[in-house]
């Protein structure tokens, strides 16, 4: 795992082997999948207008989505006020799922079409960050990553599942923390 | 070791005889999460706020040991505004009244 960000004059710097590559853009384009898929919390309207304007006679207030990774990807806004956060969600988390799907493409777009070095833009940097840091959590939370899961990270057994599932996820962890090192 | 707490502004409030949004002052909270690294939420509060890199760190550091920190204040609205700019960066955050 010696693939790392490195800071450059021009950005930071990175050299992915081919199966870095392919590996990055499965994962991501899982995420993406997920993170387009329809709710299927909030209630389908087949009415144009009510499209349009987002306006229902009864509206169908926007609830934390079921799945887990989606509902740490677009949580709550109030803790404890289900009406409030449900009025916040309808209204925004379309915007803050389009953001995070433009980050990953971004993402996407910047890899090599094989192994390759790549220098990121000011901007291809901040969707790495988001895009990298909502990999992260999908997989932490799928995992059941806490606090007390650090002793485990130390002492991974790579020929189980869940070991080289671990493996991947430090692996994410140090390209994020390496390229936050060129930020700070 | 645990970061100084940041207490939110004390703020005079009108004696009105019920709560009105306006008057009272809004806070935004951000939870700790055992995903999220410690540089990552540094760079998060110093870019979306324009702290410097030491209360970045301090308020990152009262998020990890405490798990939560008051990270902004103000009008309901400009707390949703934060909340929405935090978890676009996927930190966890909420709103609500002081």
């Amino acid at each position: 795992m010696s693939t790392v960000f490195r800071g450059t004059r021009r950005g930071p710097a990175i050299r992915f082997a081919a199966g870095e590559v392919v590996l990055l853009t499965q994962l991501f384009e899982q995420l993406l999948q997920l993170l387009e898929a329809e709710s299927d919390d909030v209630a389908q309207d087949s009415d144009p207008l009510v499209e349009l304007t987002g306006l229902s006679d009864s509206p169908a207030p926007a609830v934390k989505p079921t799945d887990p990774v989606l509902a740490r990807l677009l949580p709550d806004a109030y803790a404890d006020d289900e009406r409030r956060s449900a009025e916040f969600r309808r209204f925004t988390e379309s915007e803050l799922r389009t953001g995070k799907q433009a980050a990953i493409r971004t993402v996407l777009a910047s890899l090599p079409a094989a192994s390759g070095r790549v220098v990121l833009t000011p901007e291809q940097s901040d969707a790495w960050l988001g895009a990298l840091n909502d990999l992260r959590l999908a997989i932490g939370v799928r995992l059941e990553v806490t606090e007390d899961s650090y002793a485990e990270l130390e002492r991974i057994d790579p020929s189980t599942p869940r070991g080289r599932e671990l493996t991947l996820y430090t692996w994410l962890g140090i390209l994020q923390e390496t390229l936050v090192e060129t930020l700070l | 070791m645990t970061g100084t707490a940041t207490a939110p502004t004390e703020v005079d409030r009108p004696d009105l005889g019920e709560d009105v949004d306006s008057a009272r002052l809004w806070i935004t909270i951000v939870w700790n999460d055992p995903v999220n690294l410690m540089s990552y939420v540094t760079l998060v509060f110093q870019r979306l706020f324009g702290y410097s890199r030491d209360k970045a760190t301090r308020l990152m550091l009262q998020v990890h040991h405490e798990g939560k920190a008051v990270v902004s204040s103000g009008t309901r609205e400009q707390m949703e505004r934060d909340v929405t700019r935090l978890h676009g960066a996927g930190l966890w955050a909420t709103l609500q009244q002081d």
